[in-house]
């Protein structure tokens, strides 16, 4: 960004509209600011800091977490709250993220639609079926999930539209959730993420979504496995054979730290760790 | 632009171009306490606290700094005091070796005192997560953060 002459910094959702829409791709908006750094489009010559908006706290109201676009990693790992939303999957995975200096800057917006292939927040977010609210030049409109991550939400998003909101149910009863990572090192970046949210009844599993993150451009459901165990006990073989499945589904890449072949073989130990956990806790609920 | 900030307690104006690199801008105004290490975000040598909180000022731009409070080791004691608790510490249990990640270490050590006060040798290490050290073996870090939290709660 060496050609930025100016920030703006608006003071709500609208105004950051207004100026993106007139300065199309002459604007770069920084959030936490981590990636947008490094950013070096010579077209770009306007910032625009949307942190100074509001949009910055986690609500909970009506059965319904609302957490702001700029809400920070930290603020998320330390709401006493979310601890018990779908067994603290979403604390867990925004803990999973770098080191406690990256954490309090990334928002949890922010990482929501910049995903790289390693981000660990939108693993939990497409788990726990979030609901995302933009607001574009043509108004306001919401995304469940599965949309917003049906391809880049950068992609996803129209020009000038902004993620203001991010809305998650209040988990129900008899039901869990687990987040785990897998990386070289603390801090490192992911080599295998994966999130269940799942939802029983008695001992059947009535509702289930099994995410898989870091191994291929966005994080993606095993939808192959979540059919497997849908509607049934959740049983050590019913779970490894689940495992097996989301491993066949899985597309893994090579990079720096793996390659693809080990990847595909730690998504089936992810996902039978993560469902083991999540089903723990369903029972511990119940 | 104009750059409005509070470093280490004053306000002061710079100017600064708004995409500059916030750790360049620090070393320019002879914050020389700020290292430049990895500049990716990994090290933790250029941490600086922003509103209290530990950041690494390698990923973030000038125009961020505009209206916050930002603090480097050059402000956590009184010119002419003594040095602060947690520089004394460091000191006595030989914390400090090369010394490049020092400055770091001191800024997220304080910023983990200012919100716990008591920390566990886990909460010490978790807050001191991204700071690398290549001399001491953290031991000692860890050590002198705790000295350091005893002696600033009596």
């Amino acid at each position: 960004m060496q050609n930025a002459k100016i920030c703006l910094y608006p003071r709500d959702a609208s105004e950051a509209v207004r100026i993106l829409s007139e300065n199309g791709k002459r604007a770069l908006i920084l959030a936490g600011g981590t990636t947008a750094s490094a950013n070096e489009d010579p077209q770009v010559t306007i910032l625009v800091d949307l942190t100074r908006m509001g949009l910055d706290t986690i609500e909970w109201e009506k059965g319904q977490w609302t957490i702001g676009c700029n809400v920070r990693l930290d603020q998320l790992a330390q709401h006493p709250g979310l601890a018990a939303l779908y067994g603290g999957m979403l604390v867990e995975a925004v803990q999973a993220v770098g080191s406690t200096p990256i954490r309090n800057a990334v928002t949890l917006g922010g990482s929501a639609v910049q995903v790289f292939r390693w981000s660990d927040p939108p693993v939990a977010l497409l788990a726990m079926d979030a609901c995302f609210d933009l607001q574009g030049p043509g108004g306001e409109r919401t995304l469940g999930a599965d949309a917003f991550f049906a391809q880049h939400p950068q992609r996803v998003l129209n020009p000038a539209e902004i993620l203001t909101r991010i809305r998650i149910q209040e988990s129900e009863e008899d039901s869990g959730g687990a987040f785990v990572k897998l990386a070289k090192t603390e801090v490192d970046l992911a080599v295998v993420d994966v999130a269940v949210r799942l939802i029983c009844s008695g001992r059947r599993c009535t509702d289930l979504r099994i995410v898989v993150g870091a191994t291929q451009t966005l994080p993606w459901r095993a939808q192959a496995a979540e059919d497997l165990l849908t509607g049934k006990r959740l049983g050590g073989r019913a779970i490894a054979a689940a495992a097996r499945a989301a491993r066949e589904a899985a597309r893994c890449r090579d990079d720096v730290r793996t390659d693809g072949e080990y990847r595909a073989e730690m998504v089936e130990v992810m996902v039978r760790r993560a469902l083991k956990m999540a089903r723990e806790r369903a029972r511990q609920q119940s | 632009m104009d750059l409005q900030l509070t470093l280490n307690g004053k306000r002061v104006v710079w100017q600064a171009e708004p995409g500059e690199n916030a750790l360049d801008l620090l070393r320019r105004h002879s914050l020389s306490s700020v290292k430049w290490g990895c500049g990716e975000g990994d090290c933790g040598a250029c941490t600086i606290l922003l509103d209290g909180r530990s950041v690494r000022s390698c990923l973030l731009v000038a125009a961020q700094l505009q209206g916050r409070e930002v603090t480097t080791v050059e402000g956590i004691k009184e010119p002419a005091g003594p040095p602060h608790p947690l520089q004394t510490a460091f000191v006595e249990k030989g914390a400090v070796q090369c010394g490049y990640c020092t400055p770091g270490m001191l800024l997220s050590a304080k910023a983990l005192l200012a919100s716990n006060p008591s920390p566990s040798t886990e909460e010490v290490c978790r807050a001191l997560d991204g700071n690398l050290c290549r001399c001491t073996g953290y031991q000692k870090i860890i050590e002198a953060v705790q000295l350091a939290a005893g002696r600033m709660r009596d």
